[in-house]
């Protein structure tokens, strides 16, 4: 450390410890730290390239403690992960979901993770349309947990929200949800419970919801499912997350090791000229994607709860945490495709834009052609009518004034003073989205003890779980929500709502011109975004933001559909 | 002099951060010192909500809104006004469209950092700028700061 960030530790670090409950203490499971990618020997996080730890926050760890699975646990005595089975399931099966400690190996390292069933990401599970099946959730890990089916409009009882609508699983404990599936489409399963950790560490799995309709999708050679998330590892050692709540809460924790389905080198061989349809959930806590395929033309089909009004071509697809999205894909010459994600970063200490490009795997494509060729159905961009008159009964609404609006914004007490410092420095400009972690160091430090996300009730003023909304059943509400880019650290919000569809009719004042149903939307810095809400299932059911972090800092509240 | 631009810029900036980071103020040149306007970006349409390129460019389209514009004709043997997207090196120019005074929709721009610059020119199309500049503006992206150059700390984290 040179004499110049000595002197800056001592003006800034120093007395601000003695004056906050920031923590000097060596942290647990931090000691033996070898191989570190970026910065110094026995830097606590890894920071990015060039970019040295803030000399305030040099020595400082989260307040609240740490927790780490299978804390003193051999990771090799745990039950190796496995991959992903499909299990296919019919009205009235039932299914064991198990949720324990497995032995997930990375880049050459083992830890002690979490999977379902041992696998990781957690079973498959593909029902028809309409179906609906009993699943025994238990919990073998050391937490409490949940299971909540992202997306699925199903009975409010199995929404798997502890706090709403059921007390959280201990360990050791099981609890059986009935899941209804009214909607084709691609879903996906998580806790509900210090997602920060739990699904982190490897419990999620995908539900795809299949139509009885002939053709519902355009044909296609082959089907592959995609669940994206990303592992923060510092040299051999997993970052620990807090203890008594979520760390990294200012952004999220953004990891630096990309995974497909829970692994780092994804790899897919298909035939010249195939149509491959890629079934994309973003399971990360924080990480938005922007996702191509080398440059193999990528045609987006679905998201969420439906198929979109009508196909389009796209350079890539953007994916916010929770959103899913069907794209067809056709690789129409042999080689070797890159499946990169491609975002422009903001470099703080230089206040500029650089490219950075993380490659998630290849695509590998032989010569020889598939059994069917569906190049002209590729071609074809197709308008989804069913869709179209479906929303039509909604059009009505979409010009209506909001019923509810929301303003999403964060509180602080109690950040490192260096923390404060440089984020009221950094204020001249916020990125509508931050796509990486630029600042890993203030963001390690901040915990939900100390950031308070908040969704307020513009009407009433209520925050968060103060906020008690009824809404009849069968209404169609429209909810601007707009993102204060004034506060301390706006950052863009997942917003996702339980139980409902709803559809993106407008963002900043400009109408959507090609509508699909959702459960989740991205609202970006600064924007307005509004959500015309199908209000047509009734319960008590969440609305949050659905990074991980944010969510464990407060960032939730109740819409309640009477019935 | 570098502390008077540094003092230039504390001043500007809370106004432009109250603006948000989608929102640029235009400023008038001597040739239509009259001339006022704004502009905001609004993403590009996409299935994403947020338009973005392969590489991860915002895509934006540029609301501009421009009052007390002179007739381009009396600025010289021009016809039109014309919007372009510049880096800010000004080695890379981008036609957007042309303009008028009220509200006129252009783009799409995908530069990180750029000045939104109206020309009065010849025709609708040019091929590069060569006409009077009568507002120009930064991009909010353009006042992203460096933390080593701020005065707080220049000379101490080096």
């Amino acid at each position: 450390m040179s004499a110049r960030y000595l002197l800056l530790a001592v003006s800034l670090g120093i007395p601000f410890a003695a004056a906050f409950p920031q923590q000097r203490d060596s942290m647990p499971g931090m000691d033996h730290m070898a191989g570190m990618k970026h910065g110094a020997p026995g830097m606590p996080i890894p920071m990015p390239k060039g970019m040295p730890m803030i000399p305030g926050l040099v020595g400082l760890v989260p307040p609240g403690g740490t927790f780490l699975p299978g804390a003193g646990l051999d990771p090799q005595q745990l039950p190796a992960a496995k991959p992903t089975e499909v299990v296919r399931l019919n009205e009235g099966d039932t299914l064991d979901l198990t949720a324990a400690l497995v032995r997930r190996t990375i880049k050459g390292h083992d830890f002690a993770m979490y999977g379902f069933n041992g696998q990781v990401p957690g079973p498959l599970i593909r029902v028809p349309q309409n179906a609906t099946i009993l699943v025994r959730f238990h919990n073998r890990i050391d937490l409490p947990s949940a299971v909540h089916w992202h997306g699925v409009r199903l009975d409010n009882h199995s929404d798997g929200a502890p706090g709403v609508t059921q007390e959280p699983v201990a360990p050791g404990a099981s609890f059986t949800y009935r899941v209804h599936f009214p909607d084709a489409g691609l879903y996906w399963y998580h806790p509900h419970v210090r997602e920060d950790v739990e699904q982190a560490m490897g419990l999620f799995g995908n539900m795809i919801v299949d139509s009885p309709l002939a053709g519902y999708y355009a044909p296609a050679n082959s089907e592959h499912v995609m669940m994206l998330d990303d592992l923060l590892i510092n040299g051999d050692t997993l970052v620990p997350f807090g203890g008594a709540g979520p760390n990294f809460a200012l952004m999220g924790r953004v990891g630096n090791v990309l995974l497909v389905n829970g692994e780092p080198n994804y790899a897919l061989h298909v035939k010249k000229g195939e149509v491959a349809r890629f079934y994309l959930t973003n399971a990360a806590s924080s990480r938005t994607y922007n996702l191509s395929f080398g440059g193999a033309p990528v045609k987006v089909v679905a998201s969420d709860e439906s198929r979109f009004e009508h196909e389009e071509l796209v350079p890539s697809v953007v994916l916010a945490p929770a959103e899913r999205y069907v794209v067809d894909v056709r690789f129409a010459r042999p080689g070797r495709y890159a499946i990169v994600n491609a975002v422009q970063a903001i470099n703080h200490y230089k206040g500029e834009f650089e490219p950075e490009v993380d490659t998630l795997g290849f695509v590998t494509v032989d010569a020889s052609p598939p059994k069917a060729d569906y190049g002209r159905a590729f071609a074809t961009l197709r308008a989804n009518s069913a869709v179209t008159r479906e929303i039509d009964r909604f059009r009505p609404y979409f010009d209506k004034p909001p019923d509810k609006h929301l303003t999403l914004t964060v509180q602080v007490t109690g950040l490192p003073l260096a923390t404060v410092q440089f984020m009221t420095i950094d204020t001249a400009y916020f990125a509508p989205v931050e796509w990486i972690d630029g600042m890993p160091d203030m963001n390690w430090l901040s915990t939900s003890a100390q950031v308070r996300w908040i969704l307020r009730d513009d009407a009433t003023g209520k925050e968060n779980m103060d906020i008690d909304w009824h809404v009849a059943r069968g209404s169609v509400v429209k909810l601007r929500i707009v993102n204060d880019p004034k506060s301390f650290h706006p950052m863009q919000h997942p917003i996702h709502l339980h139980g409902q569809r709803m559809l993106v009719v407008a963002r900043d004042g400009i109408p959507t011109r090609n509508q699909v149903w959702k459960d989740t939307a991205l609202i970006p810095v600064g924007s307005a975004v509004d959500l015309l809400i199908d209000a047509s299932n009734p319960g008590n059911w969440m609305l949050h933001c659905h990074i991980a972090e944010h969510l464990g800092s407060g960032m939730m509240a109740v819409m309640h559909v009477d019935r | 002099m570098i502390h008077v631009r540094r003092l230039a810029l504390a001043v500007a900036v809370p106004f432009l951060v109250g603006a948000g980071p989608y929102d640029i103020p235009l400023f008038s040149t001597p040739k239509a010192p009259a001339a006022s306007g704004s502009a905001r970006l609004v993403f590009a349409q996409s299935p994403f909500g947020i338009a973005v390129t392969a590489d991860g460019h915002a895509q934006y389209d540029v609301q501009v809104t421009a009052t007390a514009l002179p007739a381009p004709s009396s600025l010289g043997a021009y016809s039109v006004y014309v919007a372009w997207a510049a880096t800010p090196d000004l080695q890379r120019w981008e036609r957007l469209g042309t303009i008028t005074n009220g509200t006129t929709t252009v783009g799409h721009v995908a530069l990180d950092k750029f000045l939104l610059v109206i020309t009065a020119e010849a025709n609708a199309a040019p091929k590069q700028r060569s006409g009077p500049t009568v507002l120009h503006g930064t991009s909010p992206s353009g006042w992203l700061q460096s933390f080593l150059n701020h005065p707080m700390f220049r000379g101490i984290t080096g």
